[in-house]
C-alpha cells in the first residue's frame, strides 16, 4: 500500500511544478485535518473527556453523582487485594481465550468450507451470519429457553441420552461452559467474515498451482492458506480479544454473572460496582486496569504483526 | 487435458467447486447453528395457553401489540439506530479517507488513538456521559442515546471505510486533482460516489451496533414511552418469564429489521477487509 502510494506520488511530481506542489501539499494537509475533524471532535467529546473524568473518579471515593474525597490510589489497591477481582480476572481470561480461538476455529473452518462454489453456497453464507446479526437480547432469551431449567429442551435431551441431570446454568462449571459456548456461537460469524475476506485475497491460481503440484486440501490449508492469511488472522484475534473482554451483554443477559459469581467477568464486576454497589471509583478502577493490560497487549501484538514477514 | 485438470481440482483443491456432499454437510451445520433462532419462531407461532387454535398462529403477536408498547419501542429503536448509523457514517467516511490516504507520524498517532478508544469498555464512559448529558438535558432522550452509539461504533466504522478506500486506485483522484479539482472536491465528487458498497456496509454496521446495544439503553432511558426494544423487551421478559409465547413474539419483532436489512443488502456488506487494512497500516 505504502509503495503504491509512493509510486503515485512520484507520478504526480513529474506532472506538477515544484512551486505549485508546495502549495498543494499545504492544502492537502489542511484538507486531511479538516476531514479528520469530525471524528476528532466526536472522540474528544464522547470518549476523551469522559475518560479524563473517569480517571479523576477512580482516585476519589464518591457516589454516582458526587465526586467525594480524594483517596489517591486506594481504589486500585482495594481492587488488587479483592479476591472477587482475581476470580473475575481468571474467568475473563477463560472467556476471552474460548471466545477468540473457539470462534476462530469454527469461523475460519466455515470460511474454508464456503470458499469453493457448490449448490446453496450463497444462501449458507448469509444464514450462517444470523447469530451475529440477531440481537443478543433476543438470542440470550432463546438460549435461556433451551437450557435454563431442568425441564428445558437440552437438559431433557441430555437426560434421555443417559447423561443424567445436567444443570446448564445452575452449576458453576456448566454455567461457565455454557456462557463460553454462547460467546463462540455469537462470534463465529465475525471470524467467518474476516476469514472469507482473507481467503478472497489469495488468487485462485495459487490453489490451482498447488493442486497441480499434488498438494491435498490439508496441505493447502497448512502451507498456503494459513501462512498467507496470517496477518489478517492475528488482527482478527486482537479485535476479538477486545470484543470479548469488553463484552457485557453476553454474560449479563444469560447468567447475570452467577451462579455464585462463577461467570462474573471483569466488565460485569465493574458494572455491578458502579450501578449496584454505587462505588463508581472502584468500578472504574477495575475497568482501567483491565483496559491498560488490554491496550498494552494489543499494541505489542500489532507491532509484531506489522514487523513480521510472512 | 484441461477437463482432467478441472476435475482434479474439484476433488482435492479448496479453491474450486465442491459438490452436493458439501451442500448436505453445510445444511446440517446451519440447522444446528440456527436452532436457537428457529426456536424463537417456533415458540412465537405456538397458540397461547387455553386457546382453541391448533397449529401455527399469529395470536401471540396480536396479544403483544395490544398489551405492550412494542410498536413504540420498535419506532424508538428504528429512530435511534438510523440516526446513529447516519452520524457514524458522517464521521467515519472522512476519517477513513484520512486513514487510507495520509501518511506520517500524526496519522499513526491518530490511528492509534482510534484503536485505544475502541479498547475502553463503555462502562468507563457511562457515568461521566450521564452527568454531561444531564447538563445538556439529553438524558432519557433518543438523541442522547444515538450520540453514544456513534461513539461505540466509530472505530470499527472508520476501519471499514479505510479498508474500502484502500481498494480504490488513487489514479481516480489524481486525475481530478490535475483537472483542477480540490482534494476535498475530489473526495466528495469522485471517491465517495465510487464507494457506495463501503458506505452501505459501514451504515449497516452502525445500525447493527445501535440496534443490538443493551447497556446504554438500560442506563439512559427511564421513561416507558422512550424505551427502545432491548430495554422494553427485557422488562417484558422479566415480568413474563414463564409465558414464552408473547416474549418470543416480541423477540421476532426485534430481530426482524436487522435480518431484513441483511436479506436485502448482504451483497454489499463486508467487514472482513478491516483485517488486511489494519495489518497493512
Amino acid at each position: 500500500m505504502a509503495e503504491a502510494h509512493a509510486i503515485s506520488e512520484g507520478r504526480r511530481l513529474t506532472r506538477t511544478s515544484a512551486a505549485s506542489r508546495a502549495g498543494a501539499q499545504t492544502g492537502r494537509k489542511a484538507t486531511m485535518i479538516g476531514l479528520a475533524m469530525p471524528s476528532i471532535l466526536l472522540m474528544a467529546l464522547i470518549n476523551a473527556y469522559p475518560l479524563g473524568f473517569a480517571l479523576v473518579q477512580s482516585v476519589h471515593n464518591g457516589g454516582l453523582l458526587r465526586l467525594g474525597k480524594f483517596i489517591g490510589f486506594r481504589n486500585y489497591l482495594n481492587v488488587l487485594t479483592d479476591p472477587a477481582f482475581w476470580s473475575a480476572a481468571s474467568f475473563t481470561l477463560l472467556f476471552t481465550i474460548c471466545g477468540v480461538f473457539g470462534s476462530w476455529l469454527i469461523g475460519f473452518g466455515l470460511a474454508i468450507l464456503l470458499k469453493p462454489q457448490f449448490p446453496g453456497r450463497n444462501l449458507f453464507k448469509v444464514l450462517l451470519l444470523l447469530p451475529w446479526i440477531v440481537p443478543i437480547v433476543v438470542t440470550s432469551m432463546s438460549w435461556n429457553w433451551l437450557v435454563a431449567t431442568p425441564g428445558s429442551l437440552l437438559p431433557q435431551l441430555a437426560e434421555t441420552l443417559g447423561f443424567g441431570q445436567i444443570l446448564f446454568l445452575a452449576d458453576p462449571t456448566m454455567a461457565m461452559i455454557t456462557v463460553c459456548l454462547f460467546k463462540i456461537w455469537i462470534s463465529y460469524p465475525f471470524m467467518m467474515m474476516m476469514g472469507a475476506a482473507a481467503l478472497e485475497s489469495i488468487d485462485n491460481s495459487v490453489y490451482e498451482a498447488a493442486t497441480l503440484d499434488g498438494a491435498n486440501s490439508r496441505q493447502q490449508i497448512r502451507y498456503i492458506v494459513l501462512p498467507m492469511t496470517a496477518r489478517s488472522t492475528y488482527i482478527s484475534w486482537i479485535l476479538m480479544t477486545m470484543f470479548s473482554v469488553n463484552d457485557f451483554a453476553t454474560i449479563y443477559l444469560l447468567t447475570g454473572g452467577g451462579p455464585v459469581n462463577a461467570t462474573t467477568s471483569l466488565i460485569v464486576l465493574a458494572y455491578r460496582s458502579v450501578f449496584q454497589d454505587f462505588l463508581p471509583g472502584y468500578g472504574v478502577a477495575i475497568s482501567f486496569m483491565m483496559t491498560i493490560v488490554l491496550v498494552a497487549l494489543s499494541l505489542l501484538l500489532f507491532r509484531q504483526v506489522r514487523k513480521a514477514k510472512f | 487435458m484441461a477437463v482432467k485438470a478441472v476435475t482434479a481440482s474439484t476433488t482435492v483443491g479448496i479453491g474450486k467447486s465442491a459438490g452436493w456432499t458439501r451442500t448436505i454437510v453445510l445444511a446440517l451445520v446451519t440447522l444446528i447453528a440456527l436452532s436457537p433462532i428457529l426456536v424463537i419462531f417456533g415458540l412465537a407461532l405456538r397458540p397461547r395457553l387455553y386457546s382453541d387454535v391448533t397449529g401455527p398462529t399469529l395470536e401471540t403477536f396480536v396479544y403483544v401489540i395490544r398489551n405492550t408498547d412494542i410498536l413504540v419501542w420498535l419506532k424508538n429503536s428504528l429512530i435511534v439506530s438510523v440516526i446513529a448509523s447516519c452520524l457514524a457514517l458522517f464521521v467515519a467516511a472522512p476519517a477513513g479517507y484520512v486513514l487510507s490516504r495520509a501518511r506520517g507520524g500524526a496519522v499513526s498517532l491518530y490511528s492509534m488513538l482510534i484503536f485505544i478508544i475502541q479498547s475502553f469498555p463503555i462502562v468507563v464512559f457511562i457515568i461521566p456521559l450521564f452527568i454531561m448529558l444531564s447538563r445538556l438535558g439529553l438524558v432519557d432522550t433518543l438523541a442522547g442515546v444515538s450520540i453514544i452509539y456513534v461513539a461505540s461504533s466509530v472505530s470499527v466504522a472508520c476501519w471499514m471505510m479505510a479498508a474500502y478506500f484502500d481498494g480504490i486506485p488513487t489514479d481516480l483522484e489524481e486525475a481530478a486533482w490535475i483537472d483542477g479539482c480540490s482534494m476535498f472536491g475530489a473526495f466528495l465528487r469522485i471517491v465517495l460516489p465510487n464507494s457506495l458498497p463501503g458506505i452501505l456496509s459501514t451504515a449497516i454496521y452502525g445500525f447493527l451496533v445501535a440496534w443490538n446495544d443493551y447497556l446504554v439503553a438500560l442506563v439512559f432511558l427511564r421513561t416507558d414511552s422512550r424505551f427502545t426494544l432491548p430495554v422494553g423487551l427485557q422488562t417484558f421478559f422479566q415480568q413474563n418469564q414463564t409465558d414464552w409465547g408473547p416474549v418470543m413474539a416480541c423477540a421476532v419483532i426485534m430481530l426482524a429489521p436487522p435480518v431484513i436489512i441483511f436479506a436485502l443488502l448482504n451483497r454489499f456488506f463486508s467487514i472482513g477487509g478491516i483485517g488486511g487494512s489494519l495489518a497493512g497500516r
